[in-house]
């Protein structure tokens, strides 16, 4: 489908009105991720744009490209149904941290190792915001909410270290309250070939007053540049409790898709009358 | 010497002997040979050891049931006669490994021991053994012995002469062993015109192949007994075709995969059995809701849970017609027979295209691993057709920034745009939508757009939603998947040694249930007799759904694991027959 379109700008990215709180870091998300496809020269229709269920999963409404808003914990299998069958599509997937480490966990570990190339946003506010404010499993731990009313005795997750550990192939950390450097590594991550995990810490200003703006604004490091090995990437990580912003990692490898070295027709389907001579030729193998 | 038409020939042993290649190798033999073959395997759900046995009916004419009895049983292990000795036919000859050569007639049959084991070892080959019982099955119906030749230089052409030359030898020891011993109990099977088109093919094969030529070039599973040959047989011929299958980490990501690759514009399909079909139910009801078309094959086995994982059974129908929280469109069709799970396969994905929707193919453990003879394929009973897929230069018509995925349309069908499409740029949605994709909670548009999803399905239809035998008879019996076998079996039992004429009808498209066309087969019977697989006649309480037949219907059913046996639905059967006799005398 070749068509000459004009570049694109950021209004040709708008989509619905947005519902999200005054004052949510999605909208920072959302803004610099148009930003970056801008940057990028990509336009909508080359995009698509899969979520799962939560606040931060309702950015493809929001924003103008092919979409698909699908159910709780299950975006990033959908997303690597549609990269596999349109390599040629870019694929970004938008969540929460509920939705993509908690009931999406079991998704999420795959989708590392397996290493398609596509582009995951996590916008992690450490509450489950949609629901009214319960615990997530990136709460910290005592975290006192409905849901854990002697504080939370778990200890949150660490997405990037699981991302590392597990073979990632772009780790980074970016913070909605640092829009350029944010849009700096979406842009990043977009254009690196093979699976990128971006964890965007992204403050709830209505359930969660110890993830604030200001608390990661004080805590936050810098991570300039990539750090050399995976361990040491996880030695940071660890050293500063997760409270790091920046691209982490990076490693160059065939992604999934190019490893199998398929020469892929997935989307290539002729109507009309099934292929005669290919029936004859597989019906031998049954005689 | 006594001439046969048909045999029924088994063999046992323990798991990982070999048992499903000797079978293999003698169906071949015969299906080579101008008979009609059909196969079932029974095996446990471990890798080794534990008695399985392969059971084998040729027929000169076709047939979809393994049959009930046997002709000739070679037992490789203490189990195999034990477990299978109420199958045996008057007359039958057992052929067991033992320590001690010993001939005797047994309680009905011939019992004939030898140490083959022993036997293959002098011979230089222990493994050997299974040979020699086939080359004594061959000799004891006169089977000439090149017809084994041709098979084994064929199926050990890469593993060189030696191969071939020792197992040549332990076929040879088997026909010698038959004329030295049994000479008296040899049978002559009729040779029969050979065929060159006919296919041996199982259920779970032709339905892969179907998909296949229908342009199916996607599959995500997780492996599942007994649907994972789906997903093998795939495996191996998509990638020349610019396609893969994915084994994914769960049986979820085995459906969600496979929406987005259909969203993104593929034909794809996930295949599992119940335990998955269960993990499915909420991605089930996404596929509907977004009205992303997708294919999902459920080979039912024995339930709940786990239940008898490498057990057949057909108890998974009200889950497919009812699975998932709200409301969805579906699409539930369940092929008769292993030939028609070639089309059904393939016309599933015009219908899931078509309609835009989730369309469940039924399976069941007998017709998934069942194999047996159909004529080759008809190139020209299935055309691809896609549906409502608008080019770039048909979206640009709308003009519209974002486009209305969700258009309301005279017959529910929406326009769709594939990714790609730069006129065509829009979001599909889990949650409730407006024509253009965007969430709303607008009671107005709710309705409207539930009327749309739930209406747009009336008029699927596959090719032959149902098959009809003896339709005109006052008492039907009534069939899904591999119980069709079964019923056309009794049907002509009934015929042939009862004069009694009753009537089959096999139901391929369970939903939408095409009541106007099934009216004339189900108004005005005496009595309707379901015959299905599960404890609490699903496929009858489905049609008394439907059809106001409480007073005059029936159902027979068995939960034990195992396939009808044609005698014990025939017995039943003509119990109801005298019931509905002496009804009609009472009434009269």
């Amino acid at each position: 489908m070749s068509v000459e379109l004009k570049k694109p700008t950021l209004k040709d990215f708008k989509g619905d009105t947005p519902t999200w709180c005054p004052g949510c870091g999605h909208f920072s998300v959302m803004a610099g991720l148009q930003r970056a496809l801008v940057n990028l020269g990509i336009q909508p229709h080359e995009v698509i744009t899969v979520s799962g269920i939560g606040c931060s999963s309702k950015l493809p409404e929001y924003s103008r490209t092919y979409g698909f808003h699908t159910i709780h914990g299950r975006a990033l299998p959908v997303a690597q149904g549609a990269k596999m069958a349109a390599p040629e599509m870019h694929v970004i997937v938008t969540g929460g941290d509920g939705d993509g480490y908690g009931i999406g966990a079991g998704h999420f570990v795959h989708a590392v190792r397996r290493n398609m190339d596509i582009t995951y946003l996590v916008m992690d506010n450490s509450i489950y915001g949609l629901t009214k404010g319960q615990t997530s499993p990136t709460s910290p731990h005592d975290f006192v909410t409905k849901t854990t009313v002697k504080g939370n005795k778990e200890y949150p997750m660490d997405a990037l270290s699981i991302a590392l550990a597990n073979g990632a192939t772009f780790v980074a950390q970016a913070f909605s309250g640092d829009v350029k450097r944010m849009t700096e590594i979406i842009e990043a991550a977009i254009r690196h070939k093979g699976f990128s995990l971006v964890n965007v810490l992204s403050p709830c200003v209505t359930y969660n007053k110890v993830n604030t703006y200001d608390y990661y604004r004080e805590s936050l490091v810098a991570i300039d540049e990539p750090l050399p090995t995976r361990e040491e990437a996880i030695r940071v990580v660890k050293a500063h409790n997760r409270n790091v912003h920046g691209i982490l990692y990076v490693e160059e490898r065939d992604d999934f898709q190019t490893q199998l070295g398929i020469d892929w027709k997935i989307r290539d389907i002729r109507e009309g009358e099934m292929d005669e001579a290919l029936i004859r030729e597989i019906e031998k193998e049954f005689k | 010497m006594e001439t046969i038409t048909a045999l029924e020939w088994k063999v046992g042993g323990q798991q990982g002997e070999g048992i499903d290649s000797t079978g293999e190798i003698f169906t071949r033999t015969l299906f080579r040979y101008g008979y009609y073959v059909t196969t079932y395997k029974q095996f446990m759900s471990r890798i080794k050891g534990g008695h399985t046995n392969y059971k084998l009916r040729a027929t000169p004419y076709r047939t979809q049931h393994a049959g009930d009895f046997v002709d000739i049983l070679l037992a490789l292990d203490e189990e195999t006669i034990a477990v299978n000795k109420h199958e045996l036919r008057p007359g039958a000859i057992v052929i067991q490994e033992g320590k001690e050569e010993r001939i005797r007639e047994e309680d009905g049959y011939l019992l004939a021991v030898f140490p083959l084991k022993a036997i293959a070892t002098e011979l230089g080959n222990p493994l050997a053994k299974n040979m020699i019982a086939l080359g004594m099955s061959g000799a004891l119906i006169s089977l000439p012995v090149e017809e084994f030749y041709a098979f084994i230089e064929q199926q050990f052409a890469k593993k060189g002469e030696a191969v071939i030359a020792s197992n040549k030898a332990a076929v040879d020891k088997g026909y010698a062993i038959v004329e030295q011993h049994l000479a008296a109990y040899v049978k002559r099977l009729k040779p029969l015109p050979r065929s060159e088109d006919r296919l041996y093919i199982s259920g779970n094969e032709a339905t892969a192949f179907g998909s296949f030529m229908a342009g199916c070039r996607f599959l995500s599973a997780y492996p599942i007994t007994p649907a994972s040959e789906i997903m093998e047989w795939m495996a191996a011929h998509l990638p020349a075709v610019g396609g893969t299958i994915m084994q994914v980490e769960d049986e979820i990501a085995g459906i969600t995969f496979a929406v987005g690759a259909s969203y993104a514009g593929a034909r794809a399909m996930t295949s599992t059995s119940g335990p998955g079909m269960s993990l499915k139910t909420e991605a089930l009801g996404m596929a509907a809701m977004s009205e992303t078309p997708i294919v999902i094959v459920d080979s039912q086995r024995a339930g709940p849970s786990t239940g008898l994982p490498t057990k057949h059974e057909q108890s998974d129908l009200n889950h497919m017609l009812f699975a998932t929280h709200g409301e969805i469109p579906r699409i539930v069709v369940y092929p008769s027979s292993i030939e028609d799970a070639f089309y059904v396969a393939a016309e599933a994905f015009n219908l899931a295209e078509t309609y835009q929707c989730p369309v469940i193919i039924a399976l069941d453990l007998a017709l998934s691993m069942n194999r047996t003879t159909i004529p080759p394929i008809d190139a020209k009973r299935v055309k691809i057709e896609r549906g409502k897929i608008v080019t770039p230069e048909e979206a640009k018509k709308y003009g519209e920034f974002v486009f209305k995925r969700y258009r309301f349309t005279e017959d529910g069908i929406s326009p769709r745009a594939i990714p790609g499409n730069p006129y065509g740029v829009h979001t599909a949605s889990s949650n409730e939508h407006g024509e253009n994709g965007y969430i709303t909670e607008d009671p107005v548009i709710r309705t409207q757009i539930m009327q749309k999803r739930m209406g747009k399905i009336r008029t699927a239809r596959l090719r032959n939603p149902f098959y009809v035998q003896n339709g005109d008879a006052d008492v039907l019996l009534v069939g899904v998947g591999s119980v069709r076998g079964v019923i056309e079996e009794v049907v002509r039992r009934l015929q042939d040694e009862d004069g009694v004429r009753v009537g089959g009808l096999f139901i391929q498209q369970l939903h939408p249930l095409p009541v106007e066309e099934l009216k004339p087969f189900i108004d005005g019977k005496r009595m309707i007799v379901s015959v299905e697989n599960n404890y609490s006649g699903q496929l009858l309480n489905w049609l008394r759904q439907h059809f106001p037949i409480h007073d005059r219907s029936t159902a027979i059913t068995q939960y034990d694991g195992n396939p009808f046996r044609v005698t014990r639905v025939y017995e039943e059967v003509k119990e109801v027959l005298r019931r509905v006799g002496r009804t009609q005398e009472t009434h009269a």
